[in-house]
């Protein structure tokens, strides 16, 4: 058998070299020409092939080099911002009106999640999963852009703590700290803090504010927003190198944040909360001012609502409750509410019209319940039909005559009325630290002309000398002309701000009112005099002012104005018949003899001024007296 | 008629005469090998196993060159036939129980997992060589017409796999045999018409994403997260390495991730973001001085079988280069073909070295011209 195969191999081998015996085989000269040409044009080919390969890979790595550097670079390096810790707010006494309180984002990144089912049961185990929550996870899961789930928002340290005992149930979930502003009393103060919201495309156009690179949070409004750029401070950013996936390999350079100044506020917190607890359920604004500096110790826009529901993204249910609220929580009636001031303009009507020598204290008009104007076939009417009698300034002013002001409006004419209600600051913004701030409405011909394309007629002086008609003004505007005649026509620009505090050494710079006084001349002081004798009777004077009825404050006087503002021209049928009350109001200045304080009242359809409005004023300065000592600054 | 005598080892001395290898092909393969190794190095951020693997593929791969540089063509060329039925009937096997992802490629032996299709990339040329070795250059018409079915058979088989990127290589590689054995030009003129006609054939043929990466390489923005993202990323990572690079292990864009397969498909752009336009051109370089190698030992072979094959086999190496560079600069769609001697992967990487293997064997054994 062996021999047998291998005899076989060996012919098999045999056969196989006489076929390919070297002598048989040849290689004719023209074959290896013809082959020698076909390889010298294929290594033509070869080079030029490597010749354009080696000209793209110039274009691509020298010539556009930098270009492809700059998205090597902005593909691996990201920028993180870090944010700054904005300043604390506080009021004149010291009381925390805005911080920031650490919360937790629960968070997950999705690709972590392998079984959605099983990752929503084992969630179940851990929180409360309501249907919303469900429904908000599963709309994140689905969005493609998003990298993190968020769970749930603003956990407070108590929640923290009781989902990092169960956290081992489901490991993939994280507690992603963050800094939430906090507003204590967030109602009552909602119109003053304003509140702190999202950086959106408003606020990169809008002027006031400095956006800074990698800021997500501003304020929106108030105070929040006047003084953002003290409070916000500057945010850092860390460079980080990322892979594909976005992780973070390193970090490459990082800039700390620079935290925000802490501020105070002239504000009387308690002052400001004993206001707010006496009015909230009633519409309308209150103020108190010192009329010595403009400092703003209470500023309370009624009803307030819960700033505290902004910090965190409000709900747009939540959003257009507010904002379809029939009781406009929401308007900043302070300085935005435009109100007919009624009968609290006479002082200051009355003050014009001794000034300019039209009448003097002992000019007598006779009031008969009614007041009759040429080419009128109705008269104008005082408020009491029975009349007056024969009423001077004083008089009229305690016992707020229409008819005796109907007749000095008359005299003085509306061109020197609109001139000098200007003067009182009416008509223009008070600059004070808020922004959207209303002028209110001081009409005369020019305006008339312009706006209703008429003349101005007589009726409407008439109308304007008892503060009706088209005379509007904000409750501000009517604390600062209050302030101007209980000083003797000296004004500073009314201002929340008391001082930023220094970030290192905590020293205050406190804000210098001085630089913010105006005067307005006086021509006699005696003029001042009668208006303010006046305005004294009118809480005083029992039995003859219209808010002599008020019990007395212990120990000291104050003066006073009430007004009854018609408002049937204001919003006619437009709402329910509460709507067509009138609306109350009340200035005042605390004590007689050395002004401390200016109360203003203006409760919305509230009826009369001396019922509903000042009771309210009477309450304030009996409260702010009381609590004198306390409510002295402790920076002061 | 008979000029030739049968020298063997004559000629030549030292170790490449012992070993029947040629070190002007040698030497610059290594130093690509070792770039590759450099470069996977890099770019899995310092993976020695992946290294060590690849040090593995490209040992057995030098083993496998000295291997079949031993043997005579003539046994090459007996045993082609033999060898191209066989992969074919692999072929058929991989079509019935393949593994592996999207595309079946691999055949699982157990032992061993390899693409039937990679050896291809050899037997291809092997038996066009073959047949043509004994017919006068150029080649009757008919001839021409057996040899594009040899082609065309395993190519059709690799696009069913479905390969379009190995098919078109080896369908290329054929191409390049027909061509330096040379035609008519009136037959070469027809041949392209013909074969141009073809193309909306293929286009009907082809898979929905293999479509898709055709579209995506004639409008790279119209799809810039899919395929037009490794174009787009490799460019990115070819041009921020500028004129020098940006130095070994400095390379972001592969490192990070931004550059997929950095190690296997898209290693040149790996290696061209951290050496540079100078280190691509010196890469290139290398390769184009084994192509003109190879052609030059085509030209000086003795008989059609060697210059045939050996100047195939260097112009497909050439030409897995420009595919696969070509891929990552835009040149052509991304389709899949490694780099030859660095793309990480055992299959190409052997096959590579048999075929540096059968042209130094073809080099060695041949006669020399009794004067």
């Amino acid at each position: 058998m062996k021999t047998k195969s291998r005899r076989d191999s060996i012919r098999k081998r045999k056969h196989i070299e006489e076929k390919y015996s070297w002598d048989r085989l040849s290689d004719s000269s023209d074959e290896r020409r013809s082959y020698k040409a076909r390889a010298l044009i294929a290594i033509v080919i070869v080079i030029s092939l490597f010749l354009v390969y080696a000209t793209k890979l110039y274009k691509v790595q020298v010539s556009n080099h930098e270009y492809y550097s700059v998205k090597s670079d902005s593909n691996r390096i990201k920028i993180r911002p870090i944010q700054a810790t904005r300043g604390i707010i506080y009021d004149r006494k010291g009381n925390i009106l805005a911080d920031n309180i650490s919360t937790f984002n629960l968070v997950v990144k999705k690709e972590l999640i392998s079984d959605k089912k099983d990752f929503l049961d084992k969630l179940g185990k851990l929180v409360n999963l309501d249907k919303n929550m469900t429904k908000s996870i599963n709309n994140q899961y689905k969005n493609r852009r998003l990298k993190d789930i968020t769970i749930i928002e603003d956990i407070t340290l108590d929640g923290y703590s009781k989902i990092a005992v169960d956290k081992y149930i489901l490991p993939i979930i994280e507690l992603s700290p963050k800094s939430k502003r906090r507003y204590m009393s967030p109602e009552a103060i909602a119109h003053v803090m304003g509140y702190v919201g999202k950086v959106s495309d408003t606020d990169i156009e809008s002027s006031v504010v400095k956006i800074h690179e990698g800021m997500t949070e501003i304020g929106k409004l108030g105070v929040e927003r006047f003084y953002q750029n003290i409070l916000s401070g500057q945010p850092g950013f860390e460079k980080l190198e990322t892979d594909a996936r976005g992780e973070v390999i390193r970090v490459l350079e990082k800039r700390e944040s620079i935290r925000g100044k802490d501020i105070v506020l002239t504000i009387d917190l308690d002052l400001q909360n004993f206001i707010y607890e006496r009015v909230k359920e009633k519409e309308g604004a209150v103020i108190v001012m010192n009329p010595n500096n403009g400092d703003i110790l209470a500023f309370v826009s009624f009803p307030g609502y819960d700033i505290n529901l902004f910090t965190k993204s409000i709900s747009t249910k939540q959003y257009s409750t507010l904002l379809n609220d029939i009781r406009k929580p929401l308007i900043n009636r302070v300085t935005s509410g435009q109100y007919p001031p009624g009968s609290t303009l006479k002082p200051f009507i009355g003050m014009i019209a001794l000034e300019q020598g039209i009448i003097d204290e002992n000019k007598l008009v006779n009031c008969d319940g009614a007041y009759e104007l040429d080419n009128h076939s109705r008269p104008f009417r005082c408020w009491n039909k029975e009349g007056h009698g024969n009423a001077n300034l004083s008089y009229a002013l305690t016992q707020s005559c229409d008819v005796f002001f109907y007749r000095v409006a008359q005299l003085t004419g509306i061109d020197l009325i609109s001139e000098h209600l200007y003067k009182y600051g009416f008509g223009q913004k008070t600059y004070i630290d808020l922004y959207g701030e209303k002028t209110g409405l001081v009409p005369d011909r020019k305006w008339k002309s312009k706006a209703k394309q008429e003349p101005w007629y007589p009726g409407e002086t008439l109308n304007v000398g008892i503060g009706q008609g088209y005379f509007l003004a904000t409750p501000m505007q009517l604390t600062l002309a209050t302030a101007s005649l209980a000083k003797d026509g000296n004004t500073y620009t009314p201002h929340f701000l008391f001082g930023d505090k220094n970030n290192k050494t905590s020293e205050l710079s406190i804000y210098d009112y001085e630089n913010n006084k105006f005067s307005t001349q006086v021509k006699d002081s005696h003029h001042l005099d009668i208006v303010k004798k006046a305005m004294w009777r009118v809480v005083n004077d029992r039995g003859v002012g219209t808010a002599s009825r008020l019990k007395k404050v212990k120990n000291i006087e104050f003066a006073g104005k009430t007004g009854t503002a018609q408002v049937y021209n204001l919003d006619k049928g437009k709402t329910g018949t509460k709507r067509l009350q009138d609306h109350a109001l009340f200035i005042s200045y605390a004590p007689f003899e050395s002004p401390e304080i200016v109360v203003t009242v203006v409760v919305e359809n509230g009826g009369g001024g001396s019922s509903t409005a000042a009771p309210i004023a009477r309450d304030i300065i009996e409260y702010y007296m009381d609590n004198k000592p306390t409510s002295v600054s402790m920076y002061e | 008629m008979s000029d030739y005598i049968g020298g063997r080892r004559k000629p030549f001395s030292g170790l490449s005469a012992l070993l029947y290898i040629d070190a002007k092909l040698v030497i610059p393969i290594i130093i690509i090998t070792i770039l590759g190794l450099v470069t996977i190095f890099s770019s899995s951020s310092g993976n020695l196993d992946l290294v060590i693997k690849q040090l593995t593929r490209i040992t057995i791969g030098i083993i496998a060159m000295i291997f079949i540089a031993q043997v005579n063509p003539d046994n090459l060329k007996l045993f082609a036939p033999i060898l191209y039925i066989f992969t074919l009937l692999l072929l058929g096997l991989v079509l019935i129980f393949g593994v592996g992802n999207s595309a079946d490629r691999w055949l699982d032996l157990y032992f061993i997992r390899f693409q039937p299709s990679e050896l291809m990339k050899i037997l291809v040329p092997l038996m066009l060589a073959t047949f043509y070795a004994d017919k006068p250059l150029p080649p009757k018409i008919s001839y021409i017409f057996v040899a594009i079915l040899i082609v065309l058979v395993p190519v059709v088989m690799i696009m069913k796999q479905p390969d379009l990127g190995t098919a078109l290589l080896i369908g290329m590689s054929g191409a390049i045999t027909i061509l330096l054995a040379g035609m008519s030009f009136k037959f070469f003129l027809g041949s392209i018409i013909s074969a141009a006609s073809l193309l909306p054939i293929l286009w009907i043929n082809m898979h929905q994403y293999q479509k898709q990466r055709i579209l995506t390489f004639f409008n790279p923005e119209s799809d810039p997260l899919g395929s037009g993202y490794h174009l787009m990323q490799s460019k990115i990572a070819l041009g921020s390495g500028g004129f020098f690079g940006k130095g070994f292990f400095n390379g972001t864009q592969s490192k990070l991730g931004f550059v997929p397969e950095h190690s296997t498909d898209f290693i040149f752009t790996a290696f061209g973001e951290e050496f540079g336009y100078l280190g691509v051109i010196i890469l290139m370089s290398l390769y184009l001085f084994i192509a003109l190698r190879g052609l030059s030992i085509s030209i000086k072979s003795t008989d059609n079988f060697g210059r045939i094959l050996t100047g195939t086999l260097s112009l497909t190496i050439f030409l897995y280069v420009l595919v696969n560079v070509g891929m990552v600069i835009g040149f052509l769609p991304v389709v899949g073909a490694p780099l030859p001697f660095m793309s990480y992967g055992g299959t190409s990487m052997v096959t590579l070295f048999a075929t540096l293997g059968i042209i130094m064997s073809i080099k060695s054994h041949q006669r020399i011209l009794r004067k």
